[in-house]
């Protein structure tokens, strides 16, 4: 007991305010558990303040300007100019909202905020260190605790977010001015969403990529039609690159230095150079040890399907607890977590798990791709929509990509969904439905869709797949 | 982590066994295959391999126990998938994998119902998933009934019921989280009744809802999806599942079999009424002797029809009651010189009242009167609980040609009716039946069954019992046949009598007595008056 301590006990301790730790938080308390939940900084977590939602407000606010400016075709003749600090204080605005959203709904639910970073003392009780010059701490004892501390980007050698022009994804959506010129290290998603964004305001952009094509981990033919789509943009690739080191340029701005694997070198002048190569768990900062919870060798705590670490009274959900790192899966985790604290048989055993790339076009993905159907011993059938066979895709001017479905031939099962075109992101949803819910082909094809969407696709690549589609040639 | 294991079928129909020997204890680490136990059953001595490398957690049953097939016998702590993160980590943070390897653990070799996906993928939405936890039944054992094998709440429900699954330790107790009944179903003919246990009756809604495949079901079984029963609501509108479609469709059938050989335009005509739905929708008929599926080559020209509906619902029934009951057939003649003259004696009266007098309220009063005197044959074996129920009603099916297909009216309380009012009894169930207008309830009850083939022609035949009924009893047609009387041959007006036994309830020579006392009675009508 440290003088100056105070010391309190709930049932259970949140440990951050992210997409998995407030929903687990609200679910105790509905479930009429005392709960307590620990935030650092800001409510809502990466998500809310610095991934989701603000790199979604940009992508749409670029999207429309750009937009504006290139739709001459349907009669269209503007020249739009973004002020980005006017930008960044629109997307402020809509951060604010949903992040007071969340403290509210946590107090309405009667969840106990604490503000301050917690460190474990022992496998009952933490240490909450409150911000600031002599705020104090205080020691929190709980039955069960729920780690939610979420993840941050991955810094790589030679590039320290510390330094001016080296950006990481939170940087690069607070920027106040556009950058003329961006290298983008790193092909993943989020290099593939930013780099899209500045590239519709006018920045050169040049990404440099160790691997050897975009987006790693989707099929060939759905990354396809983004590169295509980002080259059209002017986004300039180099594949088989990693960033070696940076320093200042000539002409004011910076150089970013590039090299093989057989050690050849390239040099790209840049004003800023965005590090986008994945995300790390926060797990360092809660002394782990003291609780005797284990982690992997790159910091990720296991745990089991109802979220449980090595801990019985101790659990971990969202990005601390490891891949898939998804907003929307680190809820479901929550939720799962606390129904499991209130003594309910929960369990994660979701079969669809929907993942989103907002870049343009939008990619969604569900369930299984043709080649993960066969490996796991499905004999899988495939049907695919084409957008521009689409009447809606070509009245929105984009109609590249495509709505695939796969299923299981014997039993017609959607197995999974494969969207890449307009509004991907919305159109998976129907296919991550068919896909929990035991859906057949049959079903999905025979439900009416309305007339004219984008998700008439859905209906018809099922059609398509039972070999009897109306507005595509049957396979 | 922990999984279960059940005893597997340890070999043709045999539904339990008896745990004879444990070869582990607690505490013992076994390897895949390792013998664990010995069971035997009526057929065999059966060794059980272990289907996990692991430890022994805990035996559930005692040596000397006699233990249905499916209960949980043993669990082993397996060093387990289970402790990972359902997903397996990908390549980067936007890859998505699925978490397949799921919740559910891999059914041993020896389960007989695991879910025959590939990956140990078991198709099942999430609300079933949550019933499935709350109730402590694993998923990959469960047979669905839906759409391509789709696991339904009332799949779920049903092996609760049935299958013995020991909840999860530390889980709470079940939830009725919903509340949305689950699908009825019932148990198998409960002896009492020997009633349809699908709700046959059509709804008649002008709205339902139901998913595509469900209406598709419908319409392949020929039923309208409006008709269909059902508990459940969503939305303040009624929700029909493909089980409740099935579940009807196998009631309206079995409100409409009967013997395919027995096809009559007489009204007085009954055929083998197979009418009383012995099977439920729920349970599809498994014969013991459940062969292969033979496949025929067959020659070009010929014609190949479905086997399906009507016609396969009747295969089934026949099915379940000749392999389920040992029949045994007994033939005999009766003399009907004085029946015949007292039917001519008596019709003109009868018409006079407005009703036609045939000679099936005269069988009819004979049979139920022997039927008194050796109520063995008025008895039902109720299987599930081991008794033999002698049944008090004398409730007898007569089967008649619709247009809709046979149906089998039942005319009740037979013992209590005289022969006009039995004849009135049945011309009005005959016309009704023709007329689609019959109920439900009068076509169930009945007690024992009476079919006419010789309404057609012919002498004798070998019936099949109308299960879960234990006789049956075929009348050949009424003809002038040579009889030998006093060492001369004279003709005589016969009626040739097959009557078919459920040999586990009725033996030889109750069926022998039975008919001759039937005989008697039909050769001396006037002793029908005592």
């Amino acid at each position: 007991m440290v003088v100056g301590d105070i010391s309190t006990g709930t049932e259970l301790l949140v440990i951050g305010a992210g997409p998995g730790g407030y929903v687990a938080a609200i679910r105790a308390a509905q479930k009429g558990i005392d709960t307590t939940l620990v935030e650092r900084d800001a409510y809502g977590g990466t998500c809310l303040n610095h991934g989701c939602i603000p790199s979604k407000a940009y992508i749409t606010a670029t999207d429309l300007a750009h937009r504006a400016g290139h739709a001459e075709e349907m009669g269209i003749h503007a020249d739009p100019v973004v002020d980005m600090a006017g930008l960044r204080d629109w997307k402020d605005g809509v951060v604010g909202q949903l992040t007071g959203g969340v403290e509210k709904l946590c107090k309405a639910n009667g969840v106990n905020l604490v503000e301050g970073t917690a460190r474990f003392d022992s496998p009952t009780k933490v240490r909450v260190a409150h911000g600031g010059e002599g705020q104090g701490s205080e020691s929190i004892e709980f039955e069960h605790c729920i780690v939610a501390t979420g993840s941050r980007p991955i810094e790589i050698p030679g590039f320290s977010y510390g330094d001016d022009p080296v950006l990481s994804s939170r940087d690069a959506l607070a920027l106040d001015s556009v950058p003329d010129r961006l290298v983008v290290v790193g092909a993943g998603y989020i290099g593939m969403e930013l780099s899209t964004v500045f590239a519709k305001l006018g920045t050169d952009v040049t990404v440099v990529e160790m691997l050897d094509d975009v987006l790693p981990g989707y099929e060939d033919d759905v990354a396809r039609v983004v590169r295509t789509r980002a080259e059209e943009l002017g986004v300039e690739f180099h594949f088989g690159e990693g960033a070696a080191e940076w320093r200042d340029g000539n002409d004011g701005g910076i150089v970013v230095a590039t090299e093989t694997e057989d050690g050849e070198t390239s040099e790209y002048d840049a004003d800023k150079v965005l590090v986008a190569v994945g995300r790390a768990p926060v797990s360092d900062t809660l002394d782990l040890d003291a609780a005797g919870v284990e982690t992997d060798d790159k910091g990720f705590i296991g745990t089991d399907d109802q979220c449980r670490t090595n801990v019985d009274s101790i659990f971990a959900v969202g990005d601390v607890a490891g891949e898939p790192m998804l907003a929307h899966v680190g809820s479901k985790e929550g939720i799962v977590a606390a129904e499991v604290v209130a003594g309910e048989p929960a369990a994660l055993d979701y079969q669809a798990c929907p993942a989103a790339v907002f870049t343009d076009p939008e990619i969604g993905t569900v369930g299984m791709t043709e080649a993960e159907a066969e490996e796991a011993g499905f004999d899988p059938v495939v049907g695919q929509m084409p957008f521009n066979a689409s009447g809606r895709a070509l009245t929105t001017g984009h109609a590249n990509g495509f709505v695939r479905v796969v299923a299981d031939e014997a039993t017609g099962f959607v197995l999974g969904g494969q969207v890449v075109g307009p509004e991907a992101s919305e159109l998976v949803a129907e296919l991550a439905l068919a896909v929990e819910m035991g859906a057949t082909l049959e079903d999905v094809a025979a439900t009416v869709h309305t007339h004219p969407t984008l998700a008439e696709a859905t209906m018809e690549a099922c059609e398509n797949a039972l070999g009897q589609a109306i507005h595509t040639l049957n396979r | 982590m922990i999984e279960e294991f059940k005893l597997p079928d340890v070999g043709e129909g045999v539904a339990e066994g008896e745990l004879v020997e444990w070869h582990v204890e607690p505490g013992d680490t076994v390897t895949e295959d390792q013998v664990v136990a010995e069971v035997e059953t009526d057929k065999a001595l059966v060794e059980v391999p272990s289907p996990y490398n692991g430890t022994v957690k805990e035996l559930l049953a005692e040596e000397g126990e006699v233990v249905p097939v499916g209960n949980v016998i043993i669990t082993f702590e397996v060093p387990g998938e289970g402790d990972e993160e359902a997903a397996a980590g990908a390549a980067d943070a936007e890859a998505e994998p699925a978490p397949d390897a799921d919740a559910e653990p891999d059914e041993g070799e020896d389960e007989t119902e695991a879910a025959d996906t590939p990956d140990a993928r078991v198709f099942a939405p999430p609300s079933v998933r949550r019933l499935a936890r709350e109730l402590g039944v694993d998923l990959a054992a469960v047979d669905g009934s839906g759409p391509g094998g789709r696991i339904t709440e009332g799949d779920v429900r049903t092996s609760a019921d049935t299958g013995d699954d020991a909840a999860d330790e530390g889980g709470p107790a079940a939830v009725t989280f919903s509340g949305r009944s689950a699908t009825s179903r019932g148990d198998a003919g409960d002896g009492e009744t020997g009633e349809a246990v699908g709700e046959s009756t059509p709804a008649g809604r002008s709205q339902t809802l139901a998913a595509p495949a469900t209406r598709k079901l419908a319409q392949e079984e020929g039923v309208d999806i409006d008709d269909v029963p059902t508990d459940e609501e969503r939305e303040g509108a009624a929700f029909v599942a493909p089980d409740d479609v099935r579940a009807y469709a196998e009631a309206q059938r079995a409100a409409q079999e009967a013997d395919a050989t027995a096809v009559t335009a007489d009204a007085e005509a009954s055929g083998d009424a197979d009418s009383t739905g012995t099977a439920t929708a729920a349970e599809p008929v498994e014969p013991a002797e459940a062969a292969e599926p033979v496949s025929v080559a067959g020659s070009e020209g010929d014609e190949r029809v479905p086997y399906r509906g009507v016609r396969r619902a009747i295969g089934e029934q026949m099915q379940r009651s000749k392999y389920t009951a040992p029949h045994v057939s007994h033939h005999d003649t009766a003399v009907v010189d004085d029946l015949v003259a007292l039917r001519a004696e008596l019709k003109p009266h009868a018409e006079e009242q407005g009703v036609s007098l045939t000679y099936m309220p005269f069988v009819m009063a004979a049979v139920v009167k022997a039927l008194k005197e050796f109520p063995v044959l008025n008895a039902v074996l109720d299987e599930e609980a081991e008794e033999i129920v002698y049944r008090k009603e004398y409730n007898l099916g007569v089967a008649v040609a619709t247009d809709a297909g046979l149906m089998v009216p039942v005319v009740r309380d037979v013992d209590r009716k005289g022969a006009v009012e039995l004849a009135s009894d049945l011309g009005g169930l005959v016309e009704r039946a023709r007329d689609r207008d019959i109920s439900r309830a009068e076509m169930q009850g009945s007690t024992f069954t009476l079919t006419n083939f010789g309404a057609i022609g012919g002498e004798y035949a070998t019936p099949i019992i109308n299960y879960p009924e234990v006789a049956i009893l075929g009348l050949g047609a009424i003809e002038q046949r040579p009889v030998v009387e006093d060492g001369e041959v004279v003709a005589r007006h016969t009626l040739p009598l097959s009557l078919s036994i459920d040999h586990r309830v009725v033996d030889g020579a109750d069926a022998g007595q039975f008919t001759n006392r039937v005989i008697e009675l039909l050769e001396n009508p006037r002793l029908l008056l005592l």
